[in-house]
C-alpha cells in the first residue's frame, strides 16, 4: 500500500496523532511532550528529542481529572490532564511546561506529581516584555538547557541550535506560504484541512512535519477542492485543536479564511532571530513576539498616560491587518469556558472591531463535541449578517 | 442577659477592631488625597513590592481586591456584578474584578464616586499597580479597566518560585536580581508620574518597618497552635488586610499587632480560646471565604469549630533574616521572595514538593493540628481554587486529615449555599471523628 501524502497523511495524523510517535519510539527516538507556545522547542530538537504537542479530546468524556483538579478551571486544561491520568501520555518520555496562564502553571507541577514523568521541566515565562523580564526569561532558558542535557546526558552545542532554529523557520515560513493558499476568493485551502495540518505538525518531528508542509501545499496549489464563495472569517481566540468548530462554521454557510489561535497562525507566524548566542533570538521570539494576551502589552507602558484607542492599537492591530490581507468580512470571537486571558480581552477587543468597522461576535463553549451544537445557529445568524 | 450570651458565638478579639479600622481608613484617606489632586493608585496586593515604594512617595492606594470584600459585606455587589456582566464580561470571571469594573462603569457615568458606595469609595486612580503573580486576572483585570479611565497600568513582575527549578544553582540569585531590577524601573516610573525623586531614606525605613509589621504578625499566628485556639479565622481575616493591603504607617500597624500579640499570648497562658462553648474541632480553611455570608462561621462556631488556621497566601512570610542586606530594593525582593519560596524547602526535605501552592496546608496542618480542612472552591476564582483537589487528596493520604468542599464565590452571593453547607458541616463531624481514629492509629499525636 502506498504511503499516503499530503492533505490525507496529515488527516491520518490528525485521526491518530500518537501512532508516529510510538513509532519514532521504537526507533529509539524519544519524545518530549509540551503545552501551550511557551516551551522552546528548538531546544528539544537541537538534542534530538521530538516535541509532541499535550492537547486535549473534546469528545472524550473528563472522568480522572476531577481527582486532582476541579471543575471550575478550563475544560481544555482538565481534558488533557485527564488524558494524562488515563494513560494516554504515557509514551512520553518526559514534558515540559510553562507558565502559559496560571492553569497550565499549576498543572505543570500536578503533572509532575500525579504521573511522575522520567523528564519534567518548568519554565516559570516571564508576564511582560521589560527588559529584566527578557534578561529573566534568557536565564530561565539556560536553566531548562542545563536540565535537557543532563537528561541527555550530551552537550547541546549552539551550532546544533542554530540549525535546529533555521529548521524551525523554515517550518514557520512553510505554515505562511500555505495560510497565502486562503487568500484567494475562494480560498485553496478549508479552515477545516488547514486544522488538521496545524495539529498534524504538532505532533511529528519538524524535518517530516516540513516535508509533510510541502506536499500539502503542492497539492492546494493544483487547487481541486471544489471550495465555493462564501463570506469569509476570521476566528480568534483561545485553543481550538479540534475540528468540531471550524467544520460547524464552515457548514454554517462560511470559509474561515484566518485564524488568530495558538494552533494556528499564533503559533507559527513569528520567526526566530538567529543571534549570536542563539539564546538570546529564542528568548525574545518566545517572550515578545508571541501574540497571546498571556503576556501583558500595553502601547503606554513606562508612560505616565494613557489613551485607550492607542491602547486598543497597539495589541490588536494586527487583527486589523489579518483582515485585510485575508479579506475576512467578520471575526468570530470564541473562548472555552474559564479561560480568563480571552475573557478580559473581550469587551475591549470587540470595542476596538467596532471601531474599525469589522463585525463580530462572541462565541463561549465547554470544550465538548455535544455543547457546540447550540453555537450554530448563532454562528448561522452571524454569517447571515455579514453575507 | 441569657440571650445576650448566646449570640456571642466567638469571643473575639479586642485588638483586631483597630486593626480593621486601619484599612477602613485607607478609602477615606485616599478620597481626600484625590480631591487635594494628589496622585492615587488602585493597587493589586504585591507583597510589600509597589506598596512600600508608594508609601515612600506619598502615593495614596485602595486595593479594589479589599473593596470587593467590602462590598460584598455591605450588600453593594450585586449592582457592580450586575453592570460588569451588562457590559459584556464573562460571567466566570473573578467576583473582585467583577465588582470593580461595574464599580468603574458607574463612576464614569456618573462622573464621580458612585453615592452607595461603602466606606468613601475608591477615588479616581491616577496609576494601575498590576501584579504578574498569582494569578491572571491581577493583571488583565487592570488592563480592561481601560474602558472606564485612562490611568496607566504598570505591572510589577514577580517569578514563582518554590517549585524544583528554583532550587537550580544560581536560581535564587537571578530571581532577586530580576524582582530587583523591576523595582527600580518601578520606582522611576512613579517618580516621572510624582513629579518628584525617591526619599531612599524614607524607603528604607518604611521597607524596614514592614519588615519588622510581618515578622510580628508571623508571631502572632504562632500563638494559634496553642489549645484552644485564641483567634479564630473571622479574627484573622479582619486583620490580616493591614499587613497585605499595608493600609497605614507600618510603624502604626505592627504597634497594633503587638497588643494583638499581647492579648493573645495572655489567653494562651490562661488556656482562653475563642469559643465560649469550647473547641471540639479544630479546622483549618481554604482559601479566601464568602464574604457576604461570615455569618455561617458563628454558626458553625456555636458546633465547636475553632478555625485555627487559614490558606499559606494569607499568612506574613517566616522571618528571615535581612539585615545584613542595605539595598532596600534588595530587601524587598527578598523579603517577598521569601513570602513565595519559605516553604519549599521543607517540602523537599519531607519529600512532598508539590510544590510553593499546596504544600503549606500539609505542614499547617500538623502545626495547628487541624481534625479537618473546609475548603471553598470559589467559583468565580481559579487561583484559590486549582490546587485544592490536590490538596485533600494529599491531607487524606498523608495525614488522614479529611477535608470539607463547600463550593462557593468571595463576592456572589447566589454562588453559595448557606443551608446547604451547614448540613454538609454537621455530616462532616462524623468523618473527622473518624480520621482522628485513624490518625491515632498511625502515631500521629492528634
Amino acid at each position: 500500500m502506498a504511503e499516503s501524502k499530503g492533505l490525507t497523511r496529515a488527516k491520518e495524523i490528525y485521526h491518530n496523532r500518537a501512532r508516529r510517535a510510538e513509532e519514532l519510539k521504537g526507533e529509539g527516538k524519544k519524545v518530549i511532550g509540551y503545552v501551550c507556545l511557551y516551551p522552546v522547542l528548538e531546544m528539544l530538537t537541537a538534542l534530538d528529542l521530538v516535541p509532541y504537542r499535550i492537547l486535549g479530546d473534546m469528545r472524550e468524556p473528563i472522568t480522572k481529572a476531577d481527582a486532582c483538579l476541579p471543575a471550575v478551571v478550563c475544560p481544555f486544561i482538565r481534558s488533557y490532564l485527564d488524558l494524562g491520568l488515563k494513560g494516554k501520555y504515557d509514551f512520553l518520555d518526559g514534558v515540559v511546561m510553562a507558565h502559559a496562564c496560571e492553569v497550565v502553571e499549576k498543572v505543570a507541577h500536578i503533572w509532575r506529581i500525579y504521573q511522575e514523568p522520567p523528564y519534567a521541566h518548568f519554565i516559570d515565562t516571564p508576564h511582560t516584555k521589560h527588559e529584566a523580564a527578557q534578561k529573566q526569561h534568557k536565564e530561565l532558558l539556560k536553566e531548562f538547557q542545563k536540565t535537557l542535557e543532563s537528561f541527555m546526558g550530551k552537550e547541546l552545542s549552539p551550532g546544533r541550535l542554530k540549525e535546529a532554529i533555521e529548521a524551525h523557520n523554515q517550518q514557520r515560513a512553510l505554515v505562511r506560504e500555505l495560510y497565502d493558499l486562503r487568500k484567494p476568493d475562494p480560498p485553496l485551502i478549508s479552515g477545516t484541512e488547514t486544522l488538521q495540518v496545524m495539529v498534524a505538525l504538532m505532533s511529528i518531528p519538524v524535518e517530516e512535519g516540513n516535508e509533510l508542509l510541502r506536499q500539502v501545499i503542492s497539492e492546494v496549489k493544483e487547487g481541486k477542492n471544489g471550495l465555493q464563495k462564501k463570506p469569509r472569517l476570521l476566528v480568534w481566540g483561545s485553543i481550538i485543536d479540534d475540528i468540531a468548530l471550524i467544520e460547524l462554521i464552515e457548514s454554517a454557510g462560511a470559509n474561515v479564511v484566518m485564524d488568530d489561535t495558538c494552533v494556528g497562525s499564533r503559533a507559527y507566524f513569528p520567526d526566530v532571530k538567529l543571534t549570536d548566542d542563539p539564546l538570546d533570538g529564542l528568548a525574545y521570539r518566545y517572550l515578545v513576539e508571541l501574540k497571546c494576551p498571556r503576556t501583558f502589552r500595553e502601547a503606554a507602558f513606562g508612560e505616565t498616560t494613557k489613551d485607550y484607542m492607542a491602547d486598543l492599537e497597539s495589541r490588536f492591530s494586527y487583527l486589523k491587518d489579518y483582515a485585510k490581507e485575508w479579506d475576512a468580512k467578520g471575526i468570530i470571537l470564541q473562548s472555552v469556558r474559564y479561560c480568563d486571558i480571552h475573557g478580559y480581552e473581550v469587551p475591549g477587543l470587540r470595542d476596538y472591531l467596532g471601531h474599525i468597522g469589522l463585525p463580530n461576535t462572541y462565541l463561549e463553549h465547554d470544550y465538548t463535541d455535544a455543547a457546540l451544537a447550540p453555537l450554530r445557529t448563532r454562528a448561522q445568524a452571524f454569517i447571515e449578517m455579514i453575507g | 442577659m441569657v440571650s445576650e450570651k448566646k449570640k456571642r458565638a466567638i469571643n473575639r478579639l479586642q485588638s483586631m477592631y483597630p486593626l480593621r479600622s486601619l484599612v477602613d481608613g485607607m478609602y477615606e484617606r485616599a478620597v481626600e488625597a484625590s480631591k487635594e489632586e494628589k496622585p492615587t493608585a488602585w493597587c493589586m496586593v504585591n507583597w510589600w513590592g509597589g506598596d512600600s515604594i508608594l508609601r515612600a512617595m506619598d502615593i495614596a492606594a485602595v486595593y479594589p481586591e479589599d473593596y470587593g470584600a467590602v462590598c460584598a459585606a455591605f450588600g453593594t455587589a450585586p449592582a457592580y456584578l450586575e453592570r460588569c456582566d451588562a457590559d459584556g464580561f464573562p460571567t466566570h470571571m473573578c467576583g473582585y474584578a467583577r465588582n470593580c469594573i461595574g464599580y468603574a462603569a458607574k463612576m464614569k457615568d456618573l462622573g464621580e464616586i458612585p453615592p452607595e458606595a461603602p466606606m468613601a469609595g475608591m477615588p479616581k486612580p491616577t496609576l494601575l499597580l498590576a501584579s504578574g503573580y498569582f494569578c491572571d486576572t491581577r493583571y488583565k483585570w487592570f488592563q480592561a479597566l481601560g474602558r472606564y479611565f485612562d490611568a496607566p497600568v504598570w505591572l510589577l513582575e514577580m517569578p514563582h518560585p518554590g517549585v524544583k527549578e528554583s532550587l537550580m544553582e544560581g536560581a535564587y540569585d537571578h530571581n532577586i536580581r530580576f524582582i530587583v531590577e523591576e523595582l527600580m524601573e518601578f520606582v522611576a516610573f512613579v517618580e516621572r508620574l510624582a513629579g518628584k525623586k525617591m526619599n531612599w531614606d524614607r524607603l528604607d525605613e518604611i521597607v524596614s518597618d514592614t519588615i519588622e509589621m510581618n515578622r510580628i504578625w508571623h508571631e502572632v499566628n504562632e500563638l494559634r497552635k496553642a489549645r484552644p485556639c485564641p483567634m479564630p479565622s473571622r479574627d484573622f481575616w479582619s486583620s490580616m488586610p493591614a499587613s497585605l493591603y499595608v493600609a497605614a504607617d507600618p510603624k502604626v500597624t505592627a504597634d497594633l499587632y503587638r497588643k494583638m500579640y499581647d492579648e493573645m499570648k495572655e489567653k494562651v497562658d490562661s488556656h482562653v480560646g475563642a469559643l465560649p462553648i469550647g473547641e471540639k474541632y479544630r479546622l483549618g480553611f481554604a482559601e479566601l471565604p464568602p464574604w457576604h455570608d461570615l455569618r455561617i462561621f458563628d454558626q458553625l462556631a456555636e458546633r465547636g469549630w475553632n478555625f485555627v488556621v487559614e490558606s499559606w497566601a494569607y499568612h506574613p512570610p517566616k522571618p528571615v533574616d535581612l539585615s545584613g542586606v542595605s539595598n532596600p530594593l534588595e530587601r524587598i525582593a527578598r523579603h517577598t521572595y521569601q513570602y513565595f519560596a519559605g516553604y519549599f524547602e521543607d517540602a523537599f526535605k519531607a519529600k512532598e514538593p508539590m510544590g510553593y501552592f499546596a504544600y503549606p496546608y500539609l505542614e499547617y496542618a500538623r502545626d495547628y493540628q487541624c481534625d479537618g480542612m473546609l475548603l471553598h472552591p470559589l467559583l468565580t476564582c481559579r487561583t484559590a481554587t486549582n490546587h485544592l483537589m490536590l490538596v485533600q487528596d494529599r491531607l487524606m493520604k498523608k495525614l488522614n486529615v479529611p477535608s470539607l468542599v463547600l463550593e462557593g464565590d468571595i463576592v456572589d452571593l447566589n454562588l453559595f449555599n448557606h443551608d446547604d453547607a451547614l448540613r454538609k458541616a454537621e455530616a462532616f463531624e462524623e468523618t473527622m471523628d473518624y480520621c482522628q481514629g485513624l490518625r491515632k492509629e498511625k502515631g500521629l499525636n492528634w
